[in-house]
């Protein structure tokens, strides 16, 4: 059973634990484990749109519109329920299909069109975040305060708990569920592995790898767009810059777990357990009495440190993991 | 026969559509608003894109090769606020600029380095560096607003011989000359080699890896004279100095013909990109279109420049390949 997790997980995990130890002894109040689960809240937006960022990775592609697409589903629902006057369960659809078309439109572009994923992905970025000023700037609303007055049940939706369990996390595992299956139990995900590999060859064996590449951007779009709407459920407004300063913490949730960034390899386990290994840094450092400005160094750091790592040397990576997994067996 | 088969290699160039492009941009404007077309706005639009100008320059050098850099921002931010602090102190220019270079080329080295020797793509990296360089500008800083740079650091920037600004002839000059290095020297074309083909540029005894660290020093640098330059003109280096430059200058790059997998494009191309992308802004001032207009008008005009090159660039393949065929076809038949 243990041979068959791959071991750069195994190592995610082995780090997560040594931080909760290692944070925990600097201040007793990160073991609290509702503090713990709670902190899911800070990085679930990161770790959704992770998630599906892997599958597009995984195409050998890369989505940084993602980070635009959060305002832009954000100000949709509050567009549409606040000044709109629709229902907010229908204004959140909306939001998250709105993401889905921007998907569409990187997917369509890509795949068909044969525009690199970064060209396109960074004019969708400027397309998006201005398409969401404009929506702001036309409505009235104060661009700072952003729409505001969102009903208690909507607040629920990311502030709640069930069972004992804040929402956030249940978010968090389910969309995690969605992208395992889609990516490690479809079909389609065995598709999004070939492609990456080698499209010529994925052609040739008859996969439509056009389509397959778009289904992968629509997916990010839709992710995205559900980020978007979980941050305005947690901070109970929409803003149009909401996700500006999370391409760097999303790009390092997917390239630090394990995900090569020319495609073919990679798996949405690693990019979950990066993303909590990168949540729980954050929470760590700040109870550390670290100041949230200087949190960005240690992320740099680590996103070199970790593509270093997994690039350099495969003798050496392969040592050190053997050493670490022998220290699993030992113990 | 000579000068119409060059005229019409001109016409083909991609450059020559930017061009052509921007033109037209201020002819459209002009005809709403003659104003626009006032010399004094011209000359103020290319002062506020000479910024962008310097940076696209460096980052030509890096897409060149096949490789992007996202730190310029940081970096610009960085030298920004420490040729800020320099002056402020009493520092002598020269200082403040050998300060600046100094660091964009550490900052160039160490970008170079990680993609060559511990082989991380250029994407990561640079992104990395940009954000642990955001927060060195932070500790330097304590947070703080670089003010109270003397008047004859800021008048630099405003310096005239005969009506015309002196800073912006300088970068026009050397982007001029830039490009004929690139173009004429064959140390230049180095840069067009690695990222048309680098198995073919190793094959052909180009030091590749050397030319990589080059480029990424010299984006570095660039973003240090940027930086310098944005002290300037702008007189104070806020917090967020430089954020989300770097993107806005690889669509401008992107914009004047610069392709993002490497060997080819032009650093004339670039700076006319970056003229357009901030010409934008003052056209919608000019139009009386509310500013939030900017980014929605940038990224659309961005996606359909790219796409439209992009079905060009795969229309002409598909006749070259035909061609290609013919001929293969006709030289069979000659043979039997």
């Amino acid at each position: 059973m243990l041979k068959k997790i791959p071991k750069w997980n195994l190592v995610l995990f082995v780090i997560i634990v040594l931080e909760i130890l290692v944070f925990g002894m600097m201040n007793p109040r990160f073991w609290n484990t509702s503090i713990l689960l709670n902190s899911f809240n800070d990085f679930v937006p990161i770790a959704i749109i992770g998630f599906f960022l892997t599958l597009v990775v995984i195409t050998g592609g890369i989505d940084i519109s993602g980070v635009s697409i959060i305002g832009l589903s954000s100000v949709v629902t509050g567009l549409l329920s606040q000044t709109a006057g629709l229902n907010i369960w229908a204004a959140v659809v909306c939001a998250v299909l709105t993401g889905g078309l921007c998907g569409l439109l990187n997917g369509v572009l890509i795949a068909y069109a044969r525009v690199q994923a970064m060209v396109i992905t960074l004019g969708g970025m400027l397309l998006y975040s201005g398409i969401a000023i404009v929506l702001v700037g036309l409505s009235g609303v104060s661009t700072y305060e952003g729409f505001t007055g969102f009903p208690e049940s909507f607040g629920q939706m990311a502030n709640g708990e069930i069972l004992g369990l804040p929402n956030a996390v249940i978010i968090f595992f389910i969309l995690f569920l969605i992208a395992y299956i889609l990516l490690h139990r479809t079909r389609f995900g065995r598709y999004l592995y070939l492609t990456g590999i080698n499209q010529n060859t994925a052609e040739y064996a008859g996969i439509n790898t056009k389509r397959v590449m778009m289904t992968a951007y629509v997916l990010s779009g839709l992710s995205a767009g559900v980020a978007g709407v979980v941050l305005t459920s947690y901070l109970g407004s929409a803003r149009s810059d909401y996700g500006a300063e999370y391409l760097m913490p999303i790009l390092t949730v997917v390239v630090l777990g394990g995900t090569l960034i020319t495609g073919g390899k990679g798996g949405v386990v690693g990019t979950a357990l990066a993303s909590i290994l990168l949540g729980f840094m954050q929470i760590g450092l700040q109870m550390a009495g670290v100041a949230t400005q200087y949190i960005g160094l240690a992320t740099g750091v680590l996103l070199i440190v970790s593509v270093a790592f997994l690039g350099i040397n495969p003798d050496f990576r392969l040592n050190v993991k053997r050493i670490i997994t022998h220290k699993q067996n030992g113990g | 026969m000579e000068p119409m088969a060059s005229m019409a290699n001109i016409i083909k160039l991609r450059e020559f559509r930017t061009f052509l492009f921007l033109i037209l941009l201020f002819i459209i404007v002009g005809f709403m608003n003659p104003d626009y077309l006032s010399l004094q706005n011209i000359d103020k639009s290319l002062k506020s894109s000479l910024m962008y100008m310097v940076l696209a320059v460096g980052m030509t050098f890096v897409l060149l090769t096949g490789n992007l850099d996202i730190s310029v921002g940081g970096t610009l931010g960085l030298t920004a606020a420490v040729c800020g602090t320099i002056l402020r102190d009493g520092g002598s220019i020269f200082t403040a600029v050998i300060a600046a270079i100094l660091i964009g080329a550490g900052i160039g080295l160490i970008n170079g380095f990680g993609v060559i020797k511990l082989k991380i793509s250029s994407f990561i990296m640079t992104l990395a560096l940009l954000s642990i360089t955001r927060v060195i500008q932070v500790m330097y800083t304590n947070g703080k607003w670089v003010e109270n740079i003397p008047a004859h650091v800021k008048r630099l920037s405003n310096f005239e011989i005969l009506g015309i600004n002196v800073l912006t002839v300088i970068v026009i000059l050397a982007v001029i000359l830039v490009q004929v290095f690139l173009s004429k020297s064959s140390k230049g074309r180095y840069y067009n080699a690695i990222g048309d083909n680098v198995d073919g540029a190793v094959s052909l005894g180009i030091p590749v890896k050397r030319y990589i660290a080059y480029s990424f020093v010299i984006s570095g640098i660039c973003a240090a004279l940027a930086g310098f330059i944005f002290v300037s003109q702008i007189g104070f280096v806020s917090t967020n100095a430089g954020v989300g430059m770097e993107l806005t200058v690889i669509a401008a790059c992107v914009l004047g013909g610069v392709s993002l997998s490497g060997g080819i494009g032009t650093v004339v191309g670039a700076a006319l990109g970056a003229i357009i992308l901030t010409s934008i802004n003052s056209a919608l001032v000019y139009m009386k279109v509310p500013a939030f207009w900017n980014d929605t008008i940038s990224g659309s005009l961005l996606i359909i420049i790219v796409v439209m090159d992009a079905l060009l660039a795969f229309n002409a393949n598909k006749k070259a390949k035909k061609l290609r065929l013919n001929a293969r076809v006709l030289q069979k038949e000659a043979q039997d």
